[in-house]
């Protein structure tokens, strides 16, 4: 028996990919499946996978554990003296919660207040805000350059501002520049890296404000008819984020003692923590989502792929029946469909990975970034690529190819080529 | 090749006690029922029979499409039912052209494309399928059709390219299955003529058909009926 020399690659190639250019209709849209299905899936994730990743951002930025406390009125049937109606902190009631309030990592107070700052010809009216070194990492807020306000700064009341990167430029005032803040003149310690959108604020963003040491803020700007050390605001990090709650009774619990109100007094005692409001947000879901919403795409693109190619090799059960009748071997025939579907899935899968990892690309690119306006930055994550969900798309749309190709070939493979042939 | 003898040298085709059985759906169809035939090389025979009488189902067993139930197949003295699948395949690809009533062309394939399919899978250089399929087209007059889809020319030329296609391999077996059936008599003719050429230049054909013109031209009859051969009869005339 002479051994025939099996077809070559090439011309399997060539043969399939006449097939696939001979229905254009039929092979574009099972490209378009293909592409859609792997460029949606790729691009969905990466989105999802970096929306997360901003929202964590977000939270750090918010202050990991923080709650803000403000005094407020007490209630009038909880107030026990009609002089502490109007309710202030002052620098010993910080002290106390210092000493006292053991689930609190960290205590500072801030006070704030709007007042002109000019700087050369400019002026611009500015949120103050007295600032213990404590707030930078309570807030979480990084220096973008020089640096923040000390201990000593607090000590001697030192005339030094930390600015926001807004106020900075709305001054025009460098870290060495002396600026005037209300008339008198302080010296520009440190630029505030850029903080953008916050979640949960307090007043201006903190772009837009100047830092001052505390005490420096309370001696220049105090009120005569109060105290010399008030505070407008209390800031805590607490140890612990699933003693949250507990951490903030403790903490009302101390201030209700030393303001004399109820601790049940909401009302005398606004404490508010950033991350319980963002808790009701469903943050972590939403990744879930968008992989949910890739994994359907995918479904989708897959079931309509393999539909069409079912209904393709159904209708070329007769083709196959035919090339067996002048001689193809039915290996020659699988292969020959094999390549067909493996051809279309290449050609598709380059195009979708490429499609899918191109988009998020663009999307993260700093070329595009940088020319967004900072508050659409803000919105718009960077998308975050992962090699797991491209294998996973490819790997899916693989297979179906592979399936919805060579399986029923193979099958009609399996009954003698007249059956095959007779088939209407 | 002797042009031709009836009986003369070995025989090139060999039945012997042939069953055929297809199990289609619940009924089993018995669908040739113990044929025993010898047709010798270069032959012309033509096999008439009622509808259903297992003609078509005789013909897929001689063109190696379905192997027998029971029975022996034996091809130039090789037995058939012993050949592997890859085997069979080579066999069809070298041994038989095949056409068929419905003419079976791929239709996404140009007319040249299609004729030089058997040749593909010799594995063939393109130049040479396609130098081929261009000489085979010639012999039945579609040269100018090559690169025409088939759906782009009439019924008779897509027979026409059927028979170049079973041609263009040179097979020493042509085997139609009622070749003029679709086509209209004028048609139907030329369709014989090309096949009464093939024979005449040493191919053995073996002709289904309803047409007793047909049958009147060929040389020997076979004569089947509920999937036995029922008359063999050699004629004189043409």
């Amino acid at each position: 028996m002479t051994r025939r020399r099996p077809i070559a690659l090439r011309e399997s190639l060539r043969e399939a990919w006449r097939l696939l250019r001979a229905q254009p209709l039929r092979t574009a849209l099972t490209l378009f499946g293909l592409i859609w299905g792997t460029a949606a899936v790729i691009f969905l994730v990466s989105w999802g996978r970096g929306l997360q990743s901003m929202m964590e951002v977000a939270f750090a930025r918010a202050g990991k554990n923080m709650v803000f406390v403000f005094a407020d009125k007490a209630k009038e049937d909880f107030s026990p003296a009609a002089d502490r109606r109007y309710l202030w902190f002052i620098a010993e009631d910080v002290a106390a919660l210092r000493r006292r309030a053991h689930l609190a990592e960290l205590v500072a107070g801030e006070t704030s207040l709007f007042r002109i700052g000019s700087f050369g010809g400019r002026s611009a009216s500015l949120n103050i805000r007295g600032v213990e070194p404590e707030n930078f990492a309570i807030r979480g807020v990084q220096l973008a350059e020089g640096r923040a306000i000390s201990r000593a700064d607090a000590t001697l009341r030192r005339r030094v501002a930390v600015i926001g990167g807004t106020a900075q430029r709305k001054l025009g005032a460098r870290v060495g520049d002396w600026i005037r803040l209300d008339g008198t003149p302080f010296l520009v310690i440190g630029r505030l890296a850029r903080v953008g959108t916050q979640l949960a604020r307090d007043g201006p963003l903190i772009d837009e404000q100047i830092w001052v040491p505390l005490s420096t803020h309370q001696v220049r700007w105090h009120n005569p008819l109060v105290a010399d050390d008030v505070i407008d605001l209390i800031l805590l990090r607490m140890r612990d984020k699933r003693l949250l709650e507990a951490s903030q009774s403790e903490a009302r619990a101390i201030l209700a003692e030393r303001l004399r109100v109820s601790p049940d007094d909401d009302e005398a005692l606004r404490m508010f923590s950033p991350e319980e409001v963002l808790r009701t947000i469903p943050l972590d879901q939403q990744g879930v989502l968008y992989v949910l919403i890739g994994g359907t795409t995918l479904a989708i693109g897959g079931i309509g792929i393999l539909a069409l190619m079912l209904d393709a090799v159904r209708e070329r059960r007769r083709e196959i029946g035919v090339r067996l009748a002048v001689g193809g071997r039915p290996r020659d025939v699988l292969v020959q469909f094999f390549l067909e579907s493996t051809l279309l899935f290449a050609l598709g899968g380059a195009l979708g990975v490429s499609l899918g990892a191109g988009g998020a690309l663009v999307l993260g690119s700093a070329a595009l970034r940088n020319n967004l306006a900072p508050e659409l930055r803000d919105l718009v994550p960077i998308p975050e690529l992962s090699l797991g969900v491209i294998a996973l798309a490819l790997g899916v749309m693989a297979l179906v190819a592979v399936v919805a190709g060579v399986v029923p070939a193979w099958r009609a493979m399996k009954i003698d080529p007249a059956l095959t042939l007779r088939a209407d | 090749m002797t042009a031709n003898g009836t009986t003369n040298g070995a025989a090139l085709i060999e039945l012997v006690g042939v069953h055929k059985h297809y199990a289609t759906g619940e009924a089993d169809v018995h669908a040739l029922r113990g044929i025993d035939l010898e047709i010798a090389a270069g032959e012309l025979v033509a096999v008439v029979g009622p509808s259903g009488s297992g003609k078509t189902t005789l013909m897929e067993l001689l063109g190696c499409l379905s192997r027998p139930s029971t029975g022996s197949y034996r091809l130039r003295g090789e037995a058939v039912d012993a050949l592997s699948g890859d085997e069979l395949a080579r066999v069809r690809g070298r041994e038989i052209g095949f056409v068929f009533q419905a003419f079976n062309l791929l239709p996404r394939l140009s007319l040249a494309e299609n004729v030089a399919l058997p040749l593909l899978y010799q594995g063939a250089a393109r130049r040479e399928r396609n130098q081929r399929a261009l000489r085979a087209l010639e012999r039945v007059g579609l040269a100018h059709r090559a690169t025409h889809r088939p759906n782009q020319v009439s019924g008779g030329e897509r027979q026409r390219a059927a028979i170049a296609r079973a041609l263009v391999t040179d097979p020493p077996l042509v085997l139609a299955d009622e070749p003029t059936g679709n086509l209209d008599t004028q048609r139907g003719r030329e369709i014989l003529d090309l096949l009464f050429e093939m024979n005449a230049s040493g191919a053995t054909v073996v002709i289904v058909t309803h047409d007793p013109e047909i049958a009147a031209r060929a040389r020997r009859r076979i004569e089947i009926r509920d999937g036995a051969i029922e008359h063999d009869l050699a004629q004189v005339a043409r």
